[in-house]
């Protein structure tokens, strides 16, 4: 809103009337009161009333957080000292780590490959989507319920009153973005794969892909609620993004912060499962066919992921970048060992995004029997679709290292490895239950990472084993991976029992 | 499934009674229930009747007392006692991607129902509950009055010698009450014994041999 107004108001404020301030001014109510069958001359001209927009956020922050909401948004430049630190302590080594091998050569080359290309503007593409995805639920605009209900009723230009919280956003993606960019450059060049101008290259592409995420974090929180003004065009109209916003979808995203969090903190994953999906819509005429037990519970997952495209076509995604890095880990001796501990993230993401019925068994638990199958059958049946389609996945990358001509047996027994690591950490996921500890955010992430830390730290030892053919403690470790496998049937037992003590 | 006892309908709580810390959710209760029977366990709220249908489904264990279905201990994790009782206690988790019609012909596969006549029972019973009309519809499209219909398809639609249900008659109207009292009334008349808790004085006197009086604990 510009600095003169002209709401249409019928009379001025009286300023002299008691209790009156100086942003008193009469309400909407007064013109709607206006009686229709008065004769135009005796309705009163519109006036003008001055609003000063700056000086009416800087009252409304000092009513609402005082001097501790400037100095709370100072502690944003802390947090992004912190990161910087981290990314030079942490960050650097790591990305080194990927890619030193002892034939930089060869590694060069795979890198310049097509299918490495195409692979990362697919991973690229998919992080972008990812960010569409939590707009929808979560965008980068969400000021505190206060503000919303009392500050954004004011007349005041909705883009001046949500500025700060795109900013934040704004600055973050920027940060974040060219910190990534410098810090896979700076690898690229330690690792003598490339030379010091690519440090420059990757961080100004860094700091535009951060620009753009956040852009279109916003975009799709103003595509979140309907209106007339959807369109790409606003990715580079910020304020008008900005003034897109409907009170009631800020009011919504900030809910669904606050149900994400706090589930969150008390470990209590269905709810934020549940804030973060859409109902299912698709497929309703679609039927499930009667069958045995095993087959009409696997026939229930296939219709499943049938009416929730996003969830089989996330996988698809996740399973074909995590099961290309993975299978390129093992059967390319010039692959560096940490990429199997890069890919086997995505891979195990992916399997879980297929594997609902899994959790939703999961979720049963404690309520009385409506299936007449054990826990352990079923479970069984819900992994059976993840599952097939993880095998499909990784046997079409081994189909494409043979074809290449490299495909050794050794890689063939440690992939069979990582599928029983990502099927068992799934499981161990689902039936995690509920935190039986004191709720401290370091213990709940922790709690949270257990099944996923699992599946990384032991697929990255049989990694580092199977290239290093040491085929004796491969041995060891692969016992380890089926006693992974047992340790999640038994919580599967276990879960499903707890309730009744 | 397995080899798995076929428990007769018989249900036995001989003074259970519930006690978490220093808080007594069941004062000790008897309830005893044959097959053919319809006990209503009737008390103000909090008297603990939820309680005492969760020990006696199995699904929670008293602090004192025994609770025993035809014989044996009533315990959830025996096969044989899960496959004896079916129960509405508090809402069921439902999938969130099949409709109502699919929930049937789960249930009714996983117990072994004929394929070929699945998706025909779970209509006619869809039917009765009078929303057939709804059969594609996702759980989370119905109103609170449907979803509760639809949660006594779902228990109705898996066998069991014994049937546990907490306040069926709740967000229904008079008209469907007594749908609910037609579908206990054959469940008890094939021999089925249904324990209930109900604050519907009507459809207490329309179906209940013998009528339990929770005690509140305070």
């Amino acid at each position: 809103m510009s600095k003169r107004k002209k709401p249409g108001r019928t009379q001025p404020a009286p300023a002299d009337q008691p209790g009156h301030t100086a942003y008193d001014h009469p309400t909407p109510a007064a013109t709607a009161q206006v009686p229709t069958t008065q004769v135009p001359a005796q309705v009163p001209t519109a006036t003008e009333v001055d609003y000063d927009d700056h000086d009416l956020l800087g009252q409304a922050d000092w009513v609402i957080g005082g001097d501790a909401a400037r100095k709370a948004r100072q502690q944003g430049l802390y947090a992004g000292y912190v990161l910087f630190l981290g990314a030079l302590v942490y960050g650097l080594p790591i990305v080194q780590a990927v890619f030193r091998t002892s034939d930089a050569g060869s590694l060069g080359e795979q890198l310049r490959s097509p299918v490495a290309i195409a692979l990362l503007v697919a991973s690229v593409a998919a992080l972008l989507g990812a960010v569409v995805f939590a707009g929808r639920f979560r965008g980068p605009v969400v000021p505190p319920m206060p503000w919303i209900d009392l500050v954004l009723p004011a007349p005041l230009d909705r883009a001046l009153a949500l500025r700060r919280w795109w900013r934040y956003a704004a600055v973050g993606g920027l940060f974040v973005g060219a910190l990534s960019g410098l810090t896979v450059g700076a690898g690229l060049a330690f690792a003598h794969l490339a030379g010091v101008v690519t440090i420059i290259v990757t961080t100004l592409i860094g700091t535009a892909l951060g620009v753009l995420a956040s852009r279109l974090w916003l975009w799709s929180q103003v595509r979140s609620w309907p209106g007339p003004d959807r369109s790409l065009i606003l990715l580079w109209r910020v304020p008008d993004a900005l003034r897109e916003l409907h009170a009631e979808s800020l009011r919504t995203h900030s809910a669904n912060t606050s149900t994400m969090a706090g589930s969150a903190l008390t470990g209590n994953l269905r709810t934020a499962r549940l804030a973060l999906t859409r109902p299912v819509r698709h497929g309703r005429s679609a039927r499930l066919r009667p069958g045995s037990p095993f087959v009409v519970l696997v026939r229930r997952d296939v219709l499943g992921l049938r009416r929730t495209p996003g969830a089989f076509l996330s996988g698809l995604g996740l399973t074909v970048l995590g099961g290309a890095v993975v299978t390129w880990a093992f059967t390319q001796p010039a692959a560096p060992s940490i990429a199997a501990t890069i890919g086997l993230l995505p891979l195990y993401l992916g399997f879980g995004a297929w594997a609902e019925g899994l959790r939703l068994q999961a979720d049963n638990v404690g309520t009385p029997s409506l299936l007449g199958t054990t826990e352990v059958t079923e479970a069984v049946t819900h992994v059976t679709v993840p599952t097939s389609l993880t095998v499909i996945v990784l046997g079409s990358w081994v189909g494409v290292a043979a074809a290449l001509g490299s495909l050794p047996a050794d890689a063939l027994l440690s992939l069979w490895l990582v599928l029983v690591l990502v099927l068992a950490g799934n499981v161990l996921a689902a039936f995690r239950g509920s935190p039986t500890f004191v709720l401290r955010p370091q213990m709940v992430a922790i709690w949270y990472a257990v099944p996923a830390l699992t599946v990384v730290v032991l697929g990255s030892v049989v990694a580092v084993l199977t290239k290093a053919g040491n085929y004796t403690w491969l041995s060891v470790v692969s016992w380890v991976v089926y006693a992974v496998l047992a340790w999640s049937v038994s919580k599967v037992r276990r879960l499903t029992y707890l309730h009744r003590s | 499934m397995g080899v798995v006892a076929v428990l007769a309908g018989e249900v036995r709580a001989e003074g259970v009674g519930k006690t978490i810390d220093e808080t007594t959710l069941l004062l000790p209760t008897d309830v005893s229930a044959d097959p053919g029977e319809c006990i209503v366990l009737r008390g103000p709220n909090g008297s603990g009747k939820t309680t005492l249908l969760r020990i006696i489904g199995g699904l929670l264990a008293p602090s004192t007392g025994t609770a025993t279905i035809g014989g044996r201990e009533a315990d959830e994790r025996d096969r044989a006692v899960r496959a004896a009782v079916a129960a509405l206690l508090g809402a069921p988790t439902t999938y969130r991607d099949l409709t109502l019609i699919d929930h049937l012909v789960l249930i009714d596969s996983t117990w072994g129902g004929d394929p070929n006549s699945s998706d025909e029972r779970g209509l006619a019973l869809l039917d009765r509950l009078g929303i057939a009309h709804l059969d594609d519809r996702f759980p989370h499209e119905l109103s609170s009055g449907q979803e509760q219909l639809f949660r006594l398809a779902l228990t109705f639609s898996r066998p069991a010698s014994v049937v546990l249900l907490d306040e069926p008659e709740q967000r229904l109207d008079t008209a469907k009450r007594q749908v609910v009292a037609n579908l206990i009334r054959e469940r008890t008349a094939s021999g089925g014994t249904v324990v209930m808790a109900c604050h519907d004085p009507q459809l207490t006197s329309d179906l209940a041999t013998r009528v339990v009086d929770v005690v509140p604990a305070r």
